[in-house]
């Protein structure tokens, strides 16, 4: 046995980086760039439009893909119900603001509080739900198979949004508070709504505050150990169920003002938004990476344009439209699953 | 270190003969997970009918260099040849189907299935029933499938396994290293990867099975290969033993020089300090 | 009686009646409907029957193969569209516009013109019995298909990309009222108003209609022999080397490869049988239902199959037939709010909620459903007592690089 050879090989240290490991890691961002600069060329101005609707849309989907990340990063598993917590936010906001008596007429500064008034009470409201479902759904299975909790998931799902539907068998319309089709102004000659601002003025700070939380408080601190390791977590002294929780909670509060802005937004209503909301979201935050705070808000934009160039019934030639869009999303959705699961910013989870 | 002779004696007394071409020959392997190298260039041959033990203390990259060879890990550096044929890297039900078959440290019996049906899965890749054959049941299946149950309770006599219709988790910790042997034999192996095979039997088990993996190489024409931390089996039954150490290869030869061998020693007791 | 039964069942070995038992049931079952009259109860006899084989079909890919499957109305949608595309006017211009007729019933072949003669009926109109064989085979190609892109996936990003097809599927057929992705300008759905009227059943050798609406007795003969050529198929399988294989798949990806079992074959077969069933019972509700329209296909649906399995008990034929049969016949009369489509599911109805506590409550008090086979039980209740043994032999199967 040549002795020379141990050290030499030992000494190497880990193989260098392959060329297809670089390719991988940059495929899918230049997939998406090179998709939407392909889109650019063929149409400027309706691809500006788009992206400008794209990323004000995108942070509602920023906003609900945050609370699947935050969950699958700590309990891994996807909360199924997720989007009809998103639902019953839109739902609260909506009913508030009918209980306040405020609509398109009332003063500005009445309606600029209860706006926030609103948006406290929905988020708290969503996010004291999705703690519900963490308790109802999820502790009581921690240590089934994973079929198990998918499973009370979907029913919880199919119970919410039953709820959902003797809340409001038919689409309701939220009142037009922002005034959401007004021009504040215009860039590059697309116009910025009243919608637009005002969903980037909401999510901004949340998410602010969000990752303030998660990266510098002692609670957050908690939250990524046992998103780590919860036994070793536990060891620490930290507690876990307490910690699940709260996380939880904060995806919920997510949810809660993703509703609210998507209610303003979009004018309408519906018991079952969630379902394909969710789904959307989803999609997002596994564009993103899934259990990455960055991911999700990253994804949830990167979604949002892909979900307005669909829209907009052209992409390059293909006649696209909102009834193909959902179809495009999922399809985006199993691309990223099969070809890239740990998406833009994950690392390679136990599922991918 | 030497390398082993042409003939050597059996439990019985008798002569193995292990002329010729070797039934695994494997050349400088490795395997790197991210920064750690678990086998660092470990050359490995295994003569016909002889049975050759891999010891080395824990985390030595024993049972990762089991997997290198069976499929489940793709080497970073080297080659596998199997009774001619190149099988580095390929898929793990290739390689069974080539012809090596293996056991776990940590068994990995199938739980809810019965002994004979775990026995039954392991001969897989010699049953040729096709999926029509099957929904139809020919005459070809009906009676493959007759042999398939008879031959499998033959193994299960073989190993000395009684409750045949027994679940497997529900089966005796001594029964259940036993059913993974015979769910390895099943696949008519020329190569058998036993990894730590007589962990947590008593004395009287662990004689056994000596006699049973000789049995196996004197009468079917087999080769084992062999990881044990039990030296009384060890000592006993290999008539080549290899030394792994933190990945790498650190001595080889026949017990006796295996035994005496400083570096070996220190290994061992090295890690025990 | 029932603890009795319960306890027969419960044993490990006893996962099928014995013989007379079945011929007994089968008997039974024949004479149903003398018993069961005429009206809403045999409709309801009948669709039950369809969601049987369904519920078969899934439980080969989830019970037996262990797959995860939440999109499985996919295949149910492409067996009602072969039988929409096979036996309607939906394309009017084949042949000149006198359509393709093989061995299709007389209604489905003459219709009387005003000045009395007779003329051929546009579109293709094929025999049931042939057409519900050519949709089980489109189908188990789209299995193959839909199921490939899975193979690396585990637990519930499978779970997620098998409903992303579920939804993706229907939504093409929607979209496609004007050729495929744009490409042609075939009709292959009628978008939301759906292929209607389809063919009704007509035996091969006879030009005349197998039922009526007043007598709807032979359609549930057809089902019911349908449902034991599935039960059949369904028995001889799962007793050969491949059932093994399946079974060994879902318990232990690992040891399996390494005991030889190719992983790729043996699920994409998985997935090819079990959405051939998915097809072959959804044609025979798009003729039964007499209309094939993209309603009929949602998310909802898949949940209803995978209940059926879970609450019958995963793995176990009768089980799950006995869980079929239950929620079918819970969804249809259980509930104040009586479900009146025919169109099976009906996913704005009240029954989605109370399903989804159903879901919850069986989950939590008994996962292993009501007649598991006693593989199941066992997988299950494992975690409870031995919850940490159980996951480090589940981080073992992490460890390794198993390649597909």
């Amino acid at each position: 046995m040549e002795a020379a050879s141990i050290t030499e090989t030992a000494s190497a240290g880990p193989p260098a980086r392959k060329l297809s490991d670089v390719i991988n890691a940059y495929a899918l961002p230049m997939l998406l760039v090179l998709a939407l600069v392909a889109q650019f060329v063929h149409s400027p101005h309706d691809t500006l439009d788009d992206v400008k609707t794209g990323l004000s849309n995108g942070t509602i989907w920023a906003l609900i893909a945050l609370g699947y990340t935050l969950v699958y990063g700590i309990v891994e598993l996807i909360n199924f119900a997720h989007g009809e917590v998103f639902m019953i936010g839109s739902f609260v906001s909506v009913s508030l603001w009918a209980t306040f008596g405020v609509d398109e007429g009332t003063s500005m500064p009445l309606m600029i509080g209860s706006i926030v008034v609103v948006l406290a009470l929905a988020m708290l409201a969503s996010g004291t739900l999705n703690v519900l479902i963490e308790r109802v759904a999820y502790r009581p299975l921690r240590n089934a198979p994973k079929l198990a909790p998918l499973i009370t998931a979907i029913g919880m799902s199919f119970i919410l949004q039953n709820v959902g539907l003797l809340w409001r068998p038919t689409p309701d319309s939220a009142p037009d508070l922002i005034g959401s089709q007004k021009n504040y102004f215009t860039v590059f000659n697309v116009g910025i709504e009243h919608s637009d601002v005002f969903a980037v003025v909401v999510t901004v700070p949340l998410l602010i505050a969000l990752l303030w939380f998660v990266g510098s408080t002692r609670y957050g601190k908690a939250m990524r150990a046992t998103a780590q390791d919860p036994d070793a977590a536990r060891l620490m002294g930290i507690d876990v169920d307490r910690t699940i929780q709260l996380t939880f909670l904060l995806g919920g509060l997510m949810a809660g003002a993703a509703g609210l802005i998507y209610a303003l937004y979009n004018g309408t209503i519906r018991f079952n938004q969630g379902f394909t909301a969710g789904l959307i979201a989803f999609t997002a935050a596994v564009m993103g990476g899934i259990g990455n705070l960055k991911g999700a808000v990253i994804g949830g934009l990167i979604i949002g344009v892909i979900q307005a160039i669909s829209d907009s019934g052209d992409y390059l030639g293909l006649p696209l439209g909102p009834q193909w869009t959902p179809a495009v999303v999922f399809g985006v959705l199993i691309l990223v699953m099969v070809f890239r699961p740990q998406g833009l910013f994950g690392e390679e989870t136990r599922e991918g | 270190m030497s390398e082993m002779g042409e003939t050597t004696t059996n439990l019985d007394g008798n002569t193995v003969d292990h002329s010729g071409p070797p039934v695994l020959d494997a050349t400088g392997v490795s395997k790197v997970f991210g920064g750690l190298v678990a086998v660092n260039d470990v050359n490995f041959v295994v003569p016909r009918k002889s049975i050759v033990s891999l010891i080395g203390p824990n985390g030595a990259g024993k049972t990762t260099f089991f997997n290198c060879l069976t499929g489940l890990y793709r080497p970073t550096t080297g080659r596998v040849i199997f009774e001619g044929k190149d099988i580095t890297a390929k898929r793990a039900d290739i390689v069974t189907a080539a012809g090596v078959a293996r056991t776990f440290q940590n068994i990995k019996l199938f739980k809810t299935m019965t002994a004979t049906e775990n026995v039954q899965v392991g001969m897989h890749p010699r049953l040729r029933s096709r999926v029509t054959g099957m929904v139809l049941r020919t005459p070809f299946v009906r009676r493959e499938e007759k042999q398939a149950k008879e031959r499998a309770r033959e193994l299960l006599d073989f190993v000395g396994l009684k409750r045949k219709d027994e679940l497997a988790m529900n089966l005796p910790y001594g029964d259940q290293r036993r059913l993974e042997i015979a769910r390895a034999l099943a696949s008519e192996p020329k190569l058998l990867l036993l990894d730590e095979p007589t962990a947590g039997m008593n004395a009287a088990e662990s004689e056994e099975l000596r006699r049973l993996m000789d049995r196996l190489r004197t009468e079917q024409d087999m080769s084992i290969l062999l990881i044990e931390h039990d030296m009384k089996v060890v000592m006993n039954v290999s008539d080549h033993i290899t030394v792994l150490d933190h990945g790498e290869k650190i001595a080889e030869g026949s017990p006796q020089e295996v035994r005496a061998n400083p570096k070996v020693i220190e290994a061992y007791l090295g890690s025990q300090a | 009686m029932l603890a009795t039964a319960r306890t027969r069942f419960d044993s490990v070995t006893a996962t099928l009646p014995p013989p007379a038992w079945m011929i007994g049931g089968l008997i039974l079952a024949i004479l149903f409907p003398y018993i069961a009259g005429t009206g809403s109860l045999l409709d309801a006899s009948i669709q039950t029957l369809a969601y049987v084989i369904m519920a078969l079909g899934l439980n080969i890919v989830v019970g037996f193969a262990g797959l995860l499957d939440l999109g499985y109305v996919a295949f149910y949608a492409i067996g009602a569209f072969v039988i929409g595309w096979f036996g309607s006017q939906q394309f009017p211009d084949i042949n000149g516009g006198k359509g393709i007729h093989i061995l299709s019933s007389d209604r489905a072949t003459f219709q009387l013109k005003l000045n009395g003669t007779h003329a051929e009926i546009p579109g293709i109109h094929i025999n049931f019995f042939i057409v519900i064989f050519i949709a089980m085979a489109i189908t188990a190609v789209w299995g193959i298909l839909l199921g490939a892109p899975t193979l690396r996936l585990r637990g519930d990003y499978l779970a997620i990309v098998t409903l992303a097809f579920g939804e993706i599927v229907p939504r093409i057929f929607e979209n496609s009222t004007s050729g495929l992705f744009g490409i042609g300008t075939t009709d292959f759905s009628n978008g939301r108003q759906g292929i209607t009227p389809v063919d009704t059943i007509n035996l091969p050798w006879s030009k005349d209609l197998v039922y009526t609406d007043l007598n709807l007795k032979p359609a549930y003969w057809v089902a019911l022999a349908m449902v034991v050529f599935t039960i059949f198929v369904n028995r001889r399988l799962r007793d050969s080397r491949l059932g093994r294989a399946w079974i060994a798949v879902r318990e232990d990806e690992v040891a399996a490869a390494s005991m030889g079992v190719n992983l790729v074959r043996t699920k994409l077969w998985a997935y090819a049988i079990g959405a051939a069933f998915g097809g072959f019972a959804g044609a025979f509700l798009g003729s039964y239902n007499n209309t094939v329209n993209v309603d009929q296909f949602e998310f909802g649906f898949s949940v209803f199959v995978l209940s059926m399995i879970i609450i019958g008990g995963m793995g176990n034929i009768w089980g799950v037939i006995v869980g079929a049969v239950a929620l079918s016949m819970l969804n249809r009369y259980g509930l104040p709010e009586l479900n009146q489509l025919p169109i099976g599911f009906d996913p704005t109805s009240v029954s989605y909620g109370v399903f989804g506590f159903f879901l919850l409550i069986m989950m939590v008090l008994r996962p292993e459903g009501l007649l598991p086979s006693g593989r199941r039980k066992l997988e299950l209740h494992e975690g409870e007592t031995e919850g940490e043994d159980a996951a480090a032999v589940g981080d073992m199967s992490q460890m390794y690089e198993v390649r597909q």
